[in-house]
């Protein structure tokens, strides 16, 4: 017995020396906890929405306002035309988009039956369910007012429903899983293998005393930071290429839009990990704890930047956090170009950011790196 | 003959916060020679050889490092020096000729020299039939010659080992001793600190290093003359009761057991055969064996850092 709390102690004893295996312990379940509890959330709301209105009568603005109620849609703007549309779900700017046709309120005072259009972005499956049925069933109940008001008014019954939904999917419209997660496992994977590999490979250095033989050597901070990332770029866009070749034969995952742009937009991702990786090495004294903070830092990234779950789901300070995500945005940016074909010009917006954040996370560990190094 | 200083340190000083880990020291290292720089752990050898590198700024005085200043030309000096340290610094997941190609390329060595002189430390180093080994599967003794070796690929003039021999075993440290001496004689200035004493008398030439303060420097010889100790190996009746009665009289700087034996350094005292004699006789220990010693660096520096740390416990306000 005496043998075992000796051992037990011991072992408390140095726990409670490794000040970050401590932080861990508590933080990560209290993480969990927050992501877990707040963020999986698959009861979407507030999914951003555009109204092409060709009818712009009272009629049509009572429907729009109707469905802006059940807080389900956020209506984001007008369009005018299918080609917006397709820009504004293409970019990411809107997921759904409601088509009014024209002359609606004239037909249904006529009793000629009209449908309206609701275009579902089809490339995240798991919001399309509810969209269509959340309208469907707006759309039902306002057909049956209709149907109501006509009874009383000349006590007559019309042949059909006055009002129908005809909901389109674009972009995966088998709704396949497959050809929503593969695309963004190709974010996934270089975030794990970007920062794990880059803080790992400078923390061994460290513990096996090469990094104060570099050091006494005339290599230069930037050769040696260079010499030590390149290779993981390049390691990166293999298993870019792997994914998405496997995704393409095997799941028949599209290519829709330019391979050349996803390979150049993947390099301010790939460098952004890469700084990250850079600054957990200089926080590390160890490869155990450069793996440590890695762990702690995909959670967030595979929880929180809409790769398993929708972003729309989330309340809004996991939604502020994930935007500081480079993963967030890179996300949005493959699942752009694979399933919808988007260009240049509808993923600007995320590019901007994601290399905002990139100069942040090199500033933090180029400041970090010289104080090591000196 | 004037000799050509290739280290040339004036009132160097390194303080971390209120720690003063080096002293104002200053001293002169000769191309060609083996120095060694002594001193316990923690006494500041290794900031000091640091800021030699050029890779630890000083906090005063300056230090002129194959003619660049440590301070201002770092990267001039980083470029002509090797350096090994206890650590060995290998890659342990590449094999001993893939190490050194590593190093002679952060050296910039162009491909027709790499290859060179890659042969030539696999041959100066005995591992020629090693070099397609991992080097982490290699003994101790093994990896420290690779480590020589990766230090040396760029044939710097000058070579700092900071306690390159620290846990390798007693046939290794001797064959490495060996290998010290050959760089040598190649004309590569080589600057070792160690705490081994025997290692020592090695060095062409040493220097004590206590508390960041320097204590002396010269030949091994010159050191243990300058500070005067009489060694006398006694072998006696009752060791303990013989000890204490030794260490209580003035002229005895220290008395050590070395099993049935003892070695007994005195200072200052015409005749120190006669001496323990009668200091031993008074005590009425009964002597079986009584026979003079050679003193060595050990004694010397032991002894003066005895005599330093009685100064300090004695004016404790100057030892702060």
């Amino acid at each position: 017995m005496r043998r075992f709390l000796a051992v037990a102690l011991k072992e408390l004893l140095q726990l409670r020396r490794d000040r970050l295996t401590m932080g861990m312990m508590v933080g990560l379940p209290v993480m969990q906890l927050l992501l877990f509890g707040y963020a999986i959330n698959t009861d979407v709301r507030h999914i951003p929405s555009v109204v092409f209105d060709q009818d712009r009568s009272a009629e049509s603005r009572d429907l729009v306002r109707r469905m802006q109620a059940t807080h389900f849609y956020a209506f984001v703007g007008a369009v005018r035309n299918y080609d917006e549309i397709a820009r504004a779900l293409r970019s990411g700017r809107a997921r759904v988009a409601v088509v009014i046709p024209p002359r609606m309120g004239e037909k249904l005072r006529a009793g000629v039956h009209v449908e309206v259009q609701l275009v579902v972005d089809g490339s995240d499956p798991q919001t399309v369910a509810s969209a269509t049925n959340t309208a469907a069933t707006l759309v039902a109940t306002r057909s049956l007012e209709i149907l109501t008001g006509r009874l009383t008014t000349s006590g007559q019954a019309p042949a059909s429903e006055p009002l129908g939904l005809e909901p389109t999917t674009w972009y995966n419209p088998e709704l396949k899983t497959a050809i929503y997660v593969v695309p963004g496992l190709v974010g996934v994977i270089l975030t794990m293998t970007m920062t794990m590999l880059t803080s790992m490979a400078i923390a061994r250095e460290r513990e096996r005393g090469t990094l104060e033989q570099l050091i006494v050597s005339p290599v230069r901070g930037i050769e040696l930071v260079l010499g030590k990332i390149v290779p993981y770029i390049v390691i990166g866009y293999v298993q870019m290429s792997l994914v998405l070749l496997f995704g393409h034969l095997a799941f028949g995952v599209p290519i829709g839009g330019s391979l050349g742009l996803l390979y150049l937009l993947a390099s301010p991702f790939i460098a952004a990990n890469l700084a990250l990786g850079l600054f957990f090495s200089t926080l590390a004294q160890t490869q155990q704890q450069a793996m440590q903070m890695s762990f702690f830092f995909m959670l967030p990234n595979i929880l929180l930047s809409g790769f398993m779950f929708p972003f729309e789901g989330m309340p809004l300070p996991a939604q502020w956090l994930s935007q500081a995500l480079p993963l967030t945005h890179f996300l949005r940016i493959v699942r752009g170009i694979t399933l919808k074909g988007a260009g240049f010009a509808d993923v600007a917006p995320e590019l901007a950011i994601l290399v905002g954040l990139l100069a942040i996370l090199v500033l933090m560990a180029s400041l970090r790196f010289h104080k090591k190094l000196g | 003959m004037e000799r050509e200083a290739i280290i040339e340190i004036d009132k160097l000083a390194r303080r971390f916060g209120d720690l003063v880990a080096v002293r104002e020291v200053s001293l002169r290292v000769y191309r060609g020679e083996i120095f060694g720089v002594l001193g316990p752990n923690g006494a500041g050898k290794s900031t000091l050889i640091r800021m030699l590198c050029g890779i630890l700024d000083p906090s005063g005085g300056s230090a002129r490092v194959v003619g660049h200043d440590v301070a201002s030309e770092p990267e001039q000096v980083k470029q002509r020096i090797g350096y090994m340290t206890q650590r060995f610094s290998l890659y342990e997941d590449l094999s001993v000729e893939e190490n050194l190609a590593f190093y002679g390329g952060i050296y910039d060595l162009p491909g027709d020299r790499r290859r060179a002189r890659i042969e030539a430390v696999l041959d100066q180093g005995g591992l020629r039939e090693h070099r397609k080994q991992i080097a982490g599967t290699l003994s101790g003794g093994w990896k420290q010659r690779v480590a020589l070796a990766c230090a040396t690929i760029h044939e710097p003039p000058l070579l700092f080992l900071d306690e390159p021999t620290a846990g390798v075993d007693p046939v290794s440290r001797r064959q490495f001793w060996d290998q010290i001496h050959q760089v040598a004689s190649r004309g590569t200035t080589v600057l070792v600190t160690t705490h081994y004493m025997d290692e020592a008398e090695r060095c062409h030439r040493l220097a004590f290093i206590f508390r960041g303060e320097l204590l002396t420097s010269g030949t091994p010889e010159e050191v243990v003359a300058a500070r005067g100790l009489s060694v006398i190996e006694i072998e006696a009746e009752d060791p303990s009761a013989a000890a204490s009665a030794l260490r209580a009289h003035p002229n005895v700087d220290s008395v050590e057991h070395y099993g049935h034996r003892m070695r007994i350094a005195t200072r200052g005292h015409a005749d120190p055969q006669r001496l323990c004699r009668e200091i031993l006789a008074a005590a009425g220990v009964s002597v079986t064996h009584l026979a003079p010693d050679r003193a060595s660096v050990e004694d010397a520096f032991v002894s003066m850092v005895r005599e330093d740390e009685a100064r300090r416990s004695q004016h404790p306000r100057e030892a702060a």
